[in-house]
């Protein structure tokens, strides 16, 4: 039968980002895809050889307008590591919940745009309404909606009151009772269903194959989080991995659904288990110039991000590398893409949740 | 060590059911930087001369490789240095998703890799240098960085 090559992207209605896959179809199957990526590649790797490694965090932070807060926090993270800074417990505590705070942003947003793309202009209004909110209580508790800038090497710039904790507590669980209205219209409504269920399924062996990591792989049955090593005082918090097992569209979206309520109780529980009062140390200023290297896994809400960084003992690192999680999906991806109906690529492409800046740093 | 150890070493990974979790490569710029801290499997991937062989008068242009593996929250790496111009064996075999990181140290540090799973042909990133991170590029960078550092840049 005779292919046609159709360029998907850069510019597609579905992508707020730019990528492109070459189709090759043989009538409506697409036999396989080619992707290119590129489009906003920064070098921002690169820029370790000029600026400093105390200024280098807020560059980091700025790979991605979405995860910003766990690029900044992964950074400083290694940075500790590397230089034996202990973080002051309340500090540690702060970046949990900013980090389960940027999970739900994250995911609200997703499923707003998942919806947009699938037809539902009222749902995706309704995803991002609610996503105002958790950004308006960025910008009370860091100064910044999307930029925050709240870490530093050794812990974080500002403390969030006892009483503003609650009233950010009273808020998110306000929101997650009016979340389950929403998540119900995911769930049941039979033209979402019909649309995303059984479309793209990745099997448990083909995510293990490709190395799926994230809400991808948990959708294909996998436990996997980077949380459950207990690091980032998230020992002292129960939780469950959401996983799903169908591993298609849908079961993508369901598992963001549920992490979405999953991340707000996360945030109780460490409002409650975190110690109490004002003025308690925030930050332990790391001395001298860092000299080692470490690799540092964190989860993101689009799965494990790893850093690495390498310094020598002088202002600039030596080797900064951060492999985002959309780079590791992108091989799952392509695997779905190949076989599938064109008129299913655009959904495909969007339940990984691609994070194309995050991508090419 | 030479490729087919590496490779087999990959296998055991593979079959062990780690999961791949990066590539990164750094190219050693500084003279004499030895691989400090440098832990888990060493391997060389090729024919190459032995990186830890006598010392050359003046510094060899070398990449350090790892190849960074995780099952139940631990990761290890395989890890070794290698000469600019030296080719190693691709890991597409075991790790399908490999061929990524693989087409990206081929474009942004200049290293051969062979026999990669999808090869896409210098088309994953548009970069302004060549071979952004090669030793010419770094070291004509920091030159220029030097020459301008008086002047704070933004």
């Amino acid at each position: 039968m005779k292919r046609t090559t159709i360029p998907f992207g850069p510019q597609h209605p579905v992508l707020p980002e730019p990528i492109v896959l070459d189709l090759i179809l043989e009538d409506e199957k697409v036999i396989d895809a080619i992707p290119t990526i590129g489009y906003i590649h920064r070098g921002l790797e690169m820029m370790v050889e000029r600026v400093e490694y105390t200024e280098m965090g807020f560059v980091v932070e700025r790979i991605c307008g979405i995860c910003s807060f766990m690029h900044g926090m992964g950074y400083c993270v290694s940075l500790e590591s590397i230089m034996n800074v202990e973080v002051p417990e309340r500090a540690r505590w702060l970046r949990l919940i900013w980090a389960e705070i940027s999970r739900v942003q994250s995911h609200l947003l997703w499923l707003g745009l998942g919806a947009d793309a699938f037809g539902f202009e009222n749902l995706f209004m309704h995803c991002w309404r609610m996503r105002e909110e958790i950004l308006d209580i960025f910008e009370q508790t860091t100064g910044g909606r999307i930029i925050h800038s709240v870490n530093r090497i050794g812990g974080v710039k500002r403390d969030i009151s006892d009483t503003e904790l609650a009233a950010i507590l009273a808020r998110l669980q306000k929101l997650g009772a009016e979340f389950k209205e929403t998540a119900k219209v995911f769930g049941t409504d039979p033209s979402i269903r019909h649309r995303l269920s059984g479309v793209g399924v990745l099997t448990m062996e083909d995510a293990k194959a490709v190395d799926a990591v994230g809400p991808m792989a948990r959708a294909s049955g996998i436990r996997m989080d980077t949380r459950l090593s207990g690091t980032f005082m998230y020992d002292q918090i129960e939780f469950e991995p959401i996983v799903e097992i169908a591993g298609d569209c849908l079961a993508r979206v369901v598992v963001r659904l549920r992490e979405v309520e999953q991340s707000i109780d996360i945030i109780r529980q460490a409002i409650d288990r975190m110690p109490k009062g004002e003025g308690m140390p925030l930050e332990n200023k790391p001395r001298g110039n860092p000299t080692g290297e470490v690799f540092t896994r964190l989860e993101q809400p689009r799965g494990e991000v790893l850093y690495y960084v390498k310094a020598n003992g002088t202002k600039n690192l030596e080797r900064f590398r951060a492999r985002t999680p959309t780079f590791a999906n992108i091989p799952a991806m392509i695997k779905l893409v190949k076989g599938s109906d064109l008129a299913d690529v655009p959904q495909i492409i969007l339940t990984i949740d691609p994070c194309i800046s995050c991508t090419e740093r | 060590m030479d490729g087919e150890t590496f490779l087999a070493k990959v296998r055991d990974y593979h079959e062990a059911g780690w999961r791949l979790a990066i590539i990164n490569v750094t190219t050693i710029v500084a003279a004499a930087a030895p691989a400090h801290g440098a832990h888990g499997v060493a391997a060389v991937p090729t024919a190459a001369p032995a990186p830890d062989a006598a010392p050359a008068a003046e510094t060899p242009n070398l990449f350090e490789i790892a190849w960074g593996f995780v099952k139940d929250g631990t990761l290890e790496t395989i890890r070794e240095q290698i000469h600019a111009g030296d080719t190693v064996p691709s890991i597409s075999e075991f790790f399908g998703a490999a061929f990524l990181y693989e087409n990206e140290i081929r474009e942004l540090f200049g290293i051969n890799v062979t026999g990669i799973g999808v090869d896409l042909r210098g088309q994953l990133y548009k970069t302004a240098t060549k071979v952004p991170f090669s030793h010419a590029a770094i070291k004509d960078r920091l030159a220029k960085n030097a020459a301008a550092a008086p002047a704070k840049h933004s």
